[in-house]
């Protein structure tokens, strides 16, 4: 594969920056985007750097259409990828919903903003439910959470080995402040990290002759009969259950003796992790778990967690008016420990907030 | 060096994220730990921008902070925009050109200062460098890169414009010292006054 980065290298840019790096040293042909703040650099940025590697791109009439354009794209045997945020987000619910529907390997970054509708073009993490279980389906998607620069730049490359190993769309969700800060990360080819990346292989148009050669190439958004469309969704909720194993990644840090469990993802993890060490030095034993795969949900993982350490309290954190917790909630039905929330939609978190809640309630 | 927290405010136009990068630029080629977030409102001209820069030798966790421990603010909206990120700790520092109205200053603070920046580059230099005479202050106040690095960013961040203009290099760099060394006088004065 064509090296990009050449020897790996220390970079300091902005989060949108460093996705359009990711996804050229990915081996993306093509980005399909309709501009939104805060991803517009990413589509700047792919502009500027994509046509000296011959990748290519194509601004469309809106979101709708970038969305649609990504199915087909991938369809031709392209890596291709769009990114977007809030309303644009919501537009692009139904070309999301028909790559689950077709299983194609979409990927999309959503650098989130404040909502509702066009809320503020700063930050929030108010797109949770909408990326994860977004459209009219049942969220068989997977949904990678970053906190840093670093993050970044490894699931982009990722999210392209993903979607075309597990053929489901996949997003990875970052936010504004993450879109436009500049911070330090390291840049490099995936080869050189030993990551082998996937080759793109076109769905249609395949040669031999069918029901000869081959079976037929069907990709299918629409059913005659419910019972049709029942098995097609049951084989998905399968397929998705089976990867799931392979794929759920979260992080723990200083749970094994925690009184306190601090679940927060993305860009809060980060004052979450500063709120453990600061609580430490009081004497609070706290912890922290963040679910880095917010699809499939490292549901088990957090139950285990929980049953070992038996901490007195959890504490969901999040810039969001809950959509994260309704997420943990779920998995964690019939566990017998109070929550507690610490919940600013559309505002920033930052480790004295969590520390202060903390102290509130122990 | 233990983390410092800046914002710099101003209304769109007058360069506050531009010097922000650049100082972010410079304290990254210096290997220390730093984050640059600018914010932005809806507006494509004009209105209040303001840019949060924190720079450590630890690694730095949350992207925003509620206190800084230095608030620049060049216009009098900039100054009411500002006042909620400061505290007993935090310098607050205004363009000596505008008297801000007291109820638009910040209840509690440090010191609050004058610098008379916009003064000096119509005066002595040119309009166009007075967000540089702003970033030579933000050195004299608070260290938070060396003086050279902050040219050599500089230097890297315009070398095309420098070329074009090779007078253009010396008026930034003249409007750089200019910046600390009034930053620097300004804090001994207010020791002084404070005394």
């Amino acid at each position: 594969m064509e090296k990009i980065i050449g020897e790996t290298k220390k970079a300091f840019i902005t989060g949108n920056e460093a996705v359009a790096w990711a996804a050229l040293a990915a081996g993306a042909d093509s980005m399909f985007g309709y501009p939104i703040t805060p991803q517009n650099e990413v589509m700047h940025y792919w502009t500027r750097i994509s046509p000296q590697y011959s990748r290519s791109f194509l601004q469309t009439e809106d979101e709708i259409s970038a969305g649609f354009t990504v199915c087909g794209a991938v369809q031709s045997g392209k890596k291709s990828f769009t990114a977007t945020a809030g309303p644009g987000n919501v537009l692009m619910q139904e070309p999301f919903g028909m790559a689950e529907a077709m299983r194609l390997p979409l990927v999309a970054i959503i650098q989130q903003r404040g909502g509702p509708s066009s809320g503020t073009v700063i930050y929030s993490q108010q797109e949770v439910t909408l990326t994860a279980y977004g459209g009219n389906g049942e969220g068989h998607r997977i949904v990678y959470s970053t906190s840093t620069h670093q993050e970044i730049y490894d699931y982009t490359i990722k999210a392209f080995n993903t979607a075309w190993k597990y053929r489901f769309p996949v997003f990875v969700l970052g936010d504004g402040y993450q879109a436009k800060m500049r911070e330090p990360l390291e840049m490099y080819d995936p080869e050189d990290k030993g990551i082998e990346m996937i080759t793109p292989y076109p769905l249609i148009g395949l040669g031999g002759k069918i029901g000869v050669d081959r079976e037929p190439a069907h990709f299918c958004n629409i059913y005659s009969m419910e019972e049709e469309l029942y098995d097609v969704v049951m084989q998905f909720e399968q397929d998705y259950e089976a990867m799931s194993r392979d794929v759920i990644e979260y992080r723990e840090f200083f749970c094994e003796d925690a009184d306190i469990i601090i679940l927060a993802h993305g860009v809060v993890s980060r004052a979450a992790e500063d709120a453990v060490l600061i609580l430490r030095d009081m004497g609070i034993k706290a912890g922290f778990f963040r679910p880095i795969t917010l699809r499939p949900f490292p549901g088990q993982q957090l139950r285990d967690m929980l049953s070992q350490v038996k901490p007195q309290k959890i504490l969901v954190a999040e810039s969001a008016m809950g959509q994260f917790a309704k997420l943990v909630k779920n998995e964690i039905y019939g566990e017998n420990i109070p929550l507690e929330t610490l919940f600013k939609p559309g505002m920033g978190i930052i480790d004295h907030d969590i520390v202060e809640k903390v102290r509130s309630i122990f | 060096m233990s983390l410092v927290r800046i914002a710099l405010a101003g209304e769109g136009g007058q360069g506050v994220q531009a010097i922000a990068e650049i100082l972010a630029e410079a304290a990254y080629h210096e290997g220390k730990q730093t984050i640059y977030i600018p914010n932005f409102g809806i507006e494509q001209r004009g209105g209040v921008s303001i840019a949060f820069l924190q720079v450590s030798d630890q690694k730095i966790g949350a992207p925003k902070f509620y206190k800084a421990d230095v608030i620049i603010a060049l216009s009098e909206r900039a100054v009411a925009r500002t006042a909620m990120y400061s505290d007993e700790n935090t310098l607050f520092v205004h363009d000596s050109g505008f008297d801000p109205s007291p109820e638009d200053l910040p209840p509690v603070s440090k010191q609050v200062l004058g610098l008379p920046a916009i003064e000096i580059a119509n005066t002595k230099l040119h309009t166009k460098v007075f967000n540089i005479i702003i970033m030579g202050a933000v050195i004299g106040l608070t260290n938070v890169v060396t003086f050279e690095s902050a040219r050599e960013a500089l230097e890297h961040k315009l070398a095309s414009k420098f070329e074009n203009d090779p007078r253009l290099r010396e008026l930034n760099m003249q409007a750089l010292e200019i910046g600390k060394k009034m930053a620097e006088e300004s804090l001994w004065e207010g020791v002084e006054h404070n005394a």
